[in-house]
């Protein structure tokens, strides 16, 4: 390996003053122990980028290995004499385990790919959930794929107009909380949708993203076109034993999360009763019990995570559907909203699939060029999108707040009588 | 129509699109709006086998996907060429 050369980047270097350990650093450690120009010349033109107020980069072209539409951005450096060693620099996307569980093997013998035939530099986990391998050349992308498909046993992850690597959170492995398998589900419908996640399908992109419970910790309500959040149908289960012992002080809230400083004593009304979304607690003083009034709780999940010795989710459990988030290019950032209130969720999960196949059938139809599905939906109407392409029925679920946003709208053939029927005749038999 | 005459016709457009001046990469969509007579999934499965068979490639942005015609308009490699080594 010949001499490698390292920038004047003093924009750069003054990142590594932060508190924090800077990945500046991180690279300027690696490129020096592994003689690695790509990483000199990374930084090199990030510093020039820095300067110019401008990217560098140029993307598009490369897609894959043989036979896959995704998996790999082409990336190129325009300052292609100065950094040669990054003339190209693609991305390769690697589909994670569900809620990503490694072997710390895998992990090493990802590690030595990586040394071996790219940059080196690689991002656990991009927001799609994939493991990120940044930066290397054309002529390396089969020879990456042939190991990561034959040593590693990984595939590549969804890109472009592809379905994305669906992604979940822990799930079953380690919370308590989790009211579905979330890591099956990943698994499942990973499998199952293979053709749609490597070749592209889609007017845009499409994510799957699957959560065990309302905290929703893969954020799916926020970046999921279609989104998987576990919930429940009954009632909350108490532990009174316990919930006086919060009271009491000798449980802590939170688990203990809050515990590096003094917050002073719990206060039940004033942490939980009183934080209620719905106003739906009472906690009674004279009797030391909880009252929870079920049919008006939302499943914020925040009661139940400020006393989870005390509160536990039902046992009637499935998921909530919800549909149509993205982030703002047209229209400002979108969250999801509910499809379906309700659906249980159990191995093979055809209700699932089959609901996907629906929305995918008439979002190829009818979706527009690099159109998310949540403008798909604003564009038709969600009345209409629910009950003429899904066929369901309106539900109050759908609503936030009744009379505050009515967009459940009735055409004229569901209405007795039509637009033209005599208003007053009608009040004269129901007068109020 | 079965799988053949539906390559063909996809074949046919993408000729068309890239032989009047016009754009050599085009979206799925585009594809599916010229053959309004077939489904959508049908077209989609047809152009994939295309691009295995090496008679139409993929083009993409990261974000989105478009076909093309091999060695039509940009290539894959965007334009850009791998500097020579000294």
């Amino acid at each position: 390996m010949g001499e490698v050369k390292k920038h004047d980047t003093p924009m750069m270097d003054e990142l590594k003053s932060g508190p924090w350990p800077s990945f500046v650093d991180d690279i300027y450690n690696y490129a020096e122990k592994h003689k690695k120009q790509a990483c000199f010349d990374i930084l090199g033109q990030m510093e020039l980028s820095y300067k110019n107020k401008e990217t560098h980069w140029k993307h598009g072209g490369i897609v894959g290995v043989f036979g896959y539409g995704g998996g790999v951005i082409g990336r190129y450096s325009d300052q292609q004499d100065k950094f040669p060693a990054i003339w190209a620099f693609h991305t390769v996307r690697v589909n994670q385990p569900a809620a990503k569980w490694y072997h710390s093997s895998a992990l090493r013998k990802l590690c030595d790919l990586w040394d071996h035939r790219g940059s080196g530099i690689m991002n656990l986990h991009g927001s799609t959930g994939d493991i990120i391998l940044l930066g290397t050349v054309t002529e390396q992308l089969e020879y990456i794929f042939y190991d990561l498909t034959h040593q590693l046993k990984m595939d590549l992850g969804g890109s472009g107009s592809n379905l994305r690597t669906p992604e979940c959170c822990m799930g079953m492995s380690r919370c308590e909380w989790s009211c579905i398998d979330t890591q099956d589900i990943t698994y499942e419908l990973t499998m199952h949708f293979q053709d749609e996640l490597h070749r592209p399908a889609f007017p845009y992109k499409f994510k799957i993203k699957v959560s065990g419970c309302p905290n929703d910790c893969v954020a799916a309500i926020a970046r999921a076109d279609f989104s998987i959040i576990g919930t429940w149908r009954d009632d909350i289960k108490i532990d009174q034993e316990a919930v006086r012992a919060y009271v009491a002080g000798e449980l802590k809230p939170n688990a203990g999360a809050h515990s590096d400083r003094d917050w002073g004593p719990f206060d039940i009304k004033k942490e939980v009763i009183d934080l209620c979304p719905t106003k739906c607690m009472f906690w009674d003083e004279g009797q030391k019990k909880l009252y929870i009034n079920n049919k008006e709780c939302n499943r914020c999940m925040h009661c139940i995570n400020v006393m989870p010795e005390a509160l536990r989710p039902g046992d009637d459990r499935g998921a909530v559907i919800l549909m149509g988030a993205k982030a703002p290019i047209l229209e400002g950032a979108q969250l999801s909203t509910v499809i379906v209130p309700f659906m249980r969720l159990e191995p093979p999960y055809d209700n699932l699939k089959n609901l996907l196949y629906k929305v995918w059938d008439y979002w190829m139809e009818n979706g527009k060029n690099r159109e998310r599905l949540g403008e798909t939906i604003q564009r038709v109407g969600l009345n209409r999108f629910i009950v003429d392409v899904l066929g369901l029925k309106p539900l109050p679920q759908h609503v936030k707040e009744p009379r505050s946003n009515p967009y459940i709208f009735w055409k004229e053939e569901e209405v007795e009588g039509g637009w033209t029927r005599d208003v007053a005749e009608f009040r004269k038999r129901h007068p109020a | 129509m079965d799988k053949e005459t539906l390559k063909q016709k996809i074949l046919e457009v993408m000729q068309k699109k890239a032989g009047s001046g016009g754009k050599s990469k085009i979206y799925l969509k585009d594809l599916q709006r010229e053959i309004p007579e077939a489904n959508p999934r049908d077209i989609k499965n047809a152009a994939n086998e295309l691009v295995r068979e090496g008679k139409l490639e993929y083009f993409s942005t990261g974000s989105t996907v478009m076909y093309g015609l091999p060695g039509v308009g940009m290539g894959l490699e965007a334009g850009v060429e791998k500097p020579k080594e000294e």
